[in-house]
């Protein structure tokens, strides 16, 4: 907190008072009775006793004073009908918005709970059970968040096949037939005897 | 039978009109005289008031009873007043009331009224309430609005503390130098201490 300087406020009632029974925001307190009853007491002791702290209070009393007596503006008497006017006003938009938007829902999903701003509670409610179970570290979310992550993790590292070639489900088995093809050609191949068995075999003849 | 503003808030929020029209007559007169002390102008402080009523029902559905409702209107004002002179700064517009040069007495309300033939007592309380007003309007914000709510509105320090969001002792320490301020700007503008108590 700021501390003011001695010579910023040459009234200062700790110049003179050396009982230090209050500070001055305590005595400014005082004079809006907003201290506890045990405190006001000791101040009211104290200010019968000295003279410093009491002229303090007595001119913050006297400027309070003062400054009550600037005046109050007049109310217009259409205020209210102004006031009331613009709340039928905004009743009504709100109104018309809601039913545009419950005519909308209702054409595209016949039968649906019309209400947008009921559909917003609810997950509005829910976002926020969800930020404060995972607040408060419930096992439950904590549990259901981890898995979400690995499911997550494991997605990006291990694609499925149809991922890894960029190919629907069709074309998968169509180059899976023609892999097994070349298989089979493979097959056949490593199935004639090598040529330098052959060579080696008419050498012994 | 005397109803709170709690419960009056309350049925405002199952869709009672007469409730929140009661509410708006128990407080249009001190907020408005708050707004008008903020923004230092009768018409934009009538439209912020108005402003402040439509937020307040616009908003009944989020209103819990836990907190209290006059501290809630206020920090509804108090928001609105900021964003007021936030924008009017940026806008750099003057309203007529802030152009008065000291000792000239020009208010937007007088100038079709001739002041030549007012009682002398009249003018005074104008004048004394164009330096106050003055003074006021050099103050810090947070000082200025804690001064205001505390003196004119008759607020507890508690409430003041929920409507700035400060502790409470930072709400004595903000009036308390609000107060000093207050009386050095009174006695630089010719308002002196013996001033002050020959006026008392």
């Amino acid at each position: 907190m700021r501390k003011y300087k001695n010579t910023e406020f040459p009234h200062s009632h700790n110049s003179a008072c050396e009982a230090q029974i209050a500070s001055r925001d305590e005595l400014s307190a005082y004079i809006d009775k907003e201290l506890p009853a045990w405190k006001r007491y000791l101040i009211q002791q104290h200010l019968k006793k000295c003279r410093a702290c009491a002229g303090y209070v007595q001119r913050l009393q006297k400027t309070d004073t003062f400054l009550r007596q600037s005046g109050e503006v007049e109310v217009s008497t259409d205020f209210l009908a102004g006031v009331l006017t613009r709340v039928s006003e905004t009743t009504q938009h709100q109104r018309q918005q809601a039913s545009l938007w419950s005519r909308v829902v209702q054409r595209l999903v016949p039968g649906l709970e019309t209400s947008p701003r009921r559909w917003f509670r609810h997950v509005s409610i829910l976002a926020y059970k969800l930020r404060q179970n995972i607040q408060t570290r419930s096992p439950i979310y904590i549990f259901a968040l981890t898995f979400c992550v690995f499911t997550m993790v494991g997605v990006t590292l291990y694609p499925s096949r149809s991922d890894r070639f960029g190919q629907s489900a069709h074309a998968w088995k169509k180059s899976d037939a023609m892999h097994n093809e070349k298989l089979i050609s493979f097959e056949v191949i490593r199935r004639d005897p090598p040529k330098r068995l052959l060579t080696t075999a008419l050498q012994q003849k | 039978m005397f109803v709170s503003d709690e419960d009056l808030m309350m049925k405002c929020r199952k869709g009672d009109m007469s409730a929140f029209e009661l509410l708006v007559r128990r407080y249009q007169n001190p907020l408005i005289n708050y707004i008008h002390r903020s923004v230092n102008d009768y018409h934009r402080a009538e439209d912020l008031s108005q402003e402040t009523f439509l937020r307040v029902f616009k908003s009944a559905n989020r209103y819990e009873p836990t907190a209290s409702f006059k501290s809630w209107l206020y920090t509804i004002a108090t928001n609105l007043c900021r964003n007021e002179v936030r924008n009017r700064s940026r806008r750099n517009t003057y309203y007529l009331e802030d152009l008065v040069e000291e000792g000239e007495d020009v208010y937007h309300t007088d100038i079709m009224r001739d002041t030549r033939y007012m009682p002398d007592v009249l003018l005074e309380k104008k004048e004394q309430r164009q330096i106050i007003r003055k003074a006021f309007a050099q103050l810090p914000e947070n000082q200025r609005v804690a001064l205001t709510l505390v003196t004119y509105q008759d607020l507890r320090y508690e409430e003041v503390s929920e409507i700035l969001g400060c502790s409470v002792g930072a709400v004595k320490a903000l009036i308390h130098r609000a107060r000093q301020k207050m009386k050095k700007l009174l006695i630089k503008a010719g308002i002196g201490e013996e001033n002050i108590n020959a006026k008392i």
